[in-house]
């Protein structure tokens, strides 16, 4: 389908450019561990209190490092208006938008494993690791949610003034559906909470759905002046 | 026979009018160099001429069907001040990307032969913020010849070029002029625009002052409006 | 000009309607056994609540017919409904607040609907934090519309949100039980004020930012 051929020749540029200029990924990837150590002194974190305090430490680092994230590879598309190129092209604006989330869902996620393993190590907590495939449909959902809001406001934002600074502003707000399903849902399964992790990763299913659909058919409205 | 109309368009930005009224009609194979000073509205007409911007008011023909933007944009080549590339990724990892986003074979000689022919090959496998600022454009203008499109829309291809770069760039867009492109140029360089057109149009404050056929213009003309345009006009 | 006119018969409308409106609501309504006096600006704050609800439905709909016709005035009615709105919500916030310290013994409470009206307020300060930092007109007016869309059509997702998530944690308070039949028809008319009074900002605010953005266009011309 060439519809998604082009999203994925997008997805392929950007893990190229990431290979080659470094400037997302890793960045991301600093940033989470340093808020780590910084919660640390913050919350005083131990063996008592790792487990009520993990899912929403760790949604903060998800939340703020994405931020960083999506900031750095929308400001490499406007760098040299290099996202002309693909703008002057046979590709729809919605492939350019699914590409683009694409490539920021991958990021995303490559960071918050990372984040989970360095949170297991630093706070002795291994059963964040082991508890991981019951994890894993909310963490992916709350992902997809991030980048599908985030792709298009990075994208947005980039063009401002201000830059990668106003994106917090706008996508915080926006996001906060998703930062609860994830918070919470991470919550009632790490500390067997009583029910309710299942009907909000159903919640965060049907957000995406219309996040999805919605930044779908504004994306084009952005790349065009 | 295509045609590219511009009717009454207008377009304003915060509080300033950067076109007031623009008619411009280009037939296949026609070139047409505008001339302007800086800020006389060149970059917007090209932006607007090529459908990455909307005109406030008036409408973009081709082929004399109201043509929406999209389709615009798929006809049309545009280099504008900045080039349009990954600086990051490596020339030909540029090229490639470019080759996928227009389903080109990118595996056969077609994209190598491009590089050798604009004198890129020996840097191919340089990152593009390596490469000196007449490579770039040089690069980018190469892009126009792997996508090779009906319309070429160049703004100020020459800027920032010394005259080794700048006559070899002349060269490749004469060559693109033999291939009977459209061919619509923006430019502060009277000889080098004055060379490649057909048609010669000087924009100011949003108007066109003239536009006429390079045989009833001579060069000496549009050098003068450059230093008092629109003196005759009040 | 029709714009003046409606302003006008706004503005007379107005001069019966809000005097009117405080009669009924400080001698008219009974005073709430349990509240007392301080429930009296439940009327105002439900009703401010509405006018606000009313200017980002403008907001939204505005954005929309931007996009479709990217005609410049849709921009400028969009800003001045979202101005209008922020301002409200920004009462409703008040209101609420000064209403709650009596009543909840609290200044504020992550209650769903407060959250979602202060979630909502973060989005639209964030609509004019990108309009200051793009110059360009229209894509001033492009990208202010995604954000009016995606940011209204996200208000019954957030509350949607931050309502499940109360109910699993105890809720603390519930609101107001039953009005009784005066009181209702009391906030009905409070209501209605507040929608006038809505409408007649927008048109006024409306009618001013024509007025600055053609003496903008005039200047530019005279310096030209």
């Amino acid at each position: 389908m060439k519809f998604m051929g082009h999203a994925i020749s997008i997805l392929r540029k950007d893990i190229l450019l990431e290979i080659r200029g470094r400037e997302s990924l890793s960045l991301m990837l600093f940033l989470s561990l340093l808020l780590l150590v910084i919660f640390n002194f913050a919350l005083d974190i131990d063996i008592d209190n790792v487990s009520s305090l993990a899912s929403g430490i760790l949604w903060v680092i998800f939340v703020f490092s994405g931020i960083l994230g999506m900031g750095r590879t929308s400001m490499a598309e406007r760098d040299e208006e290099a996202y002309l190129s693909i703008v002057f092209s046979p590709v729809s604006a919605e492939s350019f938008y699914i590409g683009k989330v694409l490539s920021n869902l991958l990021f995303l996620l490559i960071m918050e494993c990372f984040t989970l393993l360095f949170f297991a190590i630093l706070f002795d907590f291994e059963k964040i690791i082991s508890l991981l495939p019951q994890l894993l449909p909310a963490l992916f959902l709350g992902t997809l949610g991030f980048s599908l809001v985030g792709t298009l406001f990075s994208f947005l934002t980039s063009a401002s003034r201000y830059g990668e600074v106003l994106l917090p502003f706008l996508y915080l707000p926006v996001v906060v559906p998703v930062i609860l399903g994830g918070v919470t849902s991470m919550d009632i399964i790490l500390n067997d909470k009583v029910g309710g992790a299942d009907k909000w990763i159903q919640l965060l299913a049907v957000f995406d759905v219309l996040y999805f659909a919605i930044s779908l058919i504004l994306f084009r409205y952005i790349i065009e002046e | 026979m295509n045609i590219i109309e511009l009717r009454d368009i207008k377009k304003q930005y915060h509080a300033k009018t950067a076109l007031d009224g623009i008619d411009i009609t280009v037939r296949e194979g026609d070139s047409v160099t505008i001339f302007g000073s800086n800020g006389a509205g060149k970059t917007t007409l090209l932006k607007v001429i090529s459908g990455i911007m909307s005109p406030t008011e008036g409408k973009v023909f081709y082929n004399n069907k109201a043509y929406s933007e999209s389709d615009i944009k798929k006809e049309t080549f545009y280099l504008g001040h900045k080039t349009s590339l990954y600086n990051a990724l490596t020339v030909q990892e540029n090229m490639h990307f470019i080759c996928r986003l227009f389903s080109i074979n990118h595996k056969g000689e077609f994209v190598d032969s491009i590089l050798k022919e604009h004198g890129l090959w020996e840097r191919r496998s340089d990152p593009v913020n390596e490469l000196s600022h007449g490579m770039k454009r040089r690069l980018a203008l190469a892009k126009g010849f792997i996508i090779n499109p009906k319309v070429f829309v160049l703004d100020e291809p020459f800027t920032g070029l010394d005259l080794k770069w700048r006559a070899s760039v002349l060269s490749k867009i004469k060559d693109l002029r033999g291939k009977g492109k459209f061919l619509i140029l923006a430019t502060h360089l009277v000889e080098e625009g004055y060379e490649l057109a057909d048609y010669v149009a000087f924009l100011h404050k949003g108007r066109f002052l003239f536009i006429r056929k390079k045989e009833e213009v001579d060069i000496k003309e549009i050098k003068e409006f450059f230093h008092s345009p629109g003196d005759d006009l009040g | 000009m029709k714009t003046n006119r409606v302003i006008t018969i706004l503005f007379f409308l107005l001069l019966v309607l809000i005097p009117l409106d405080f009669f009924l609501i400080f001698k008219v309504a009974p005073t709430e056994k349990v509240m007392g006096d301080v429930q009296r600006i439940f009327y105002l704050h439900v009703s401010i609540a509405s006018g606000a609800l009313l200017a980002f439905t403008g907001v939204f709909l505005s954005s929309i017919l931007f996009l479709w016709t990217k005609k410049i005035a849709w921009d400028i009615a969009a800003c001045t409904s979202a101005e209008i709105g922020v301002l409200l919500s920004t009462l409703v916030l008040i209101t609420g607040s000064i209403w709650a310290r009596p009543v909840w013994n609290v200044w504020w409470t992550w209650d769903p609907r407060l959250l979602t009206t202060l979630i909502l307020w973060f989005i639209y300060v964030g609509y004019f934090l990108l309009r200051s930092g793009i110059a360009d007109k229209f894509r001033k007016a492009q990208y202010s519309a995604v954000i009016g869309i995606i940011g209204f059509i996200d208000i019954p997702i957030v509350r949607y949100a931050t309502k499940w998530w109360k109910s699993i944690h105890p809720l603390l308070t519930q609101n107001g039980g039953g009005l009784n039949p005066v009181m209702k028809k009391v906030m009905l008319f409070s209501i209605t004020t507040f929608v006038v009074i809505t409408i007649f900002l927008f048109f006024f605010r409306f009618r001013l930012a024509r007025i600055e953005e053609r003496l903008q266009i005039l200047k530019k011309k005279m310096e030209d």
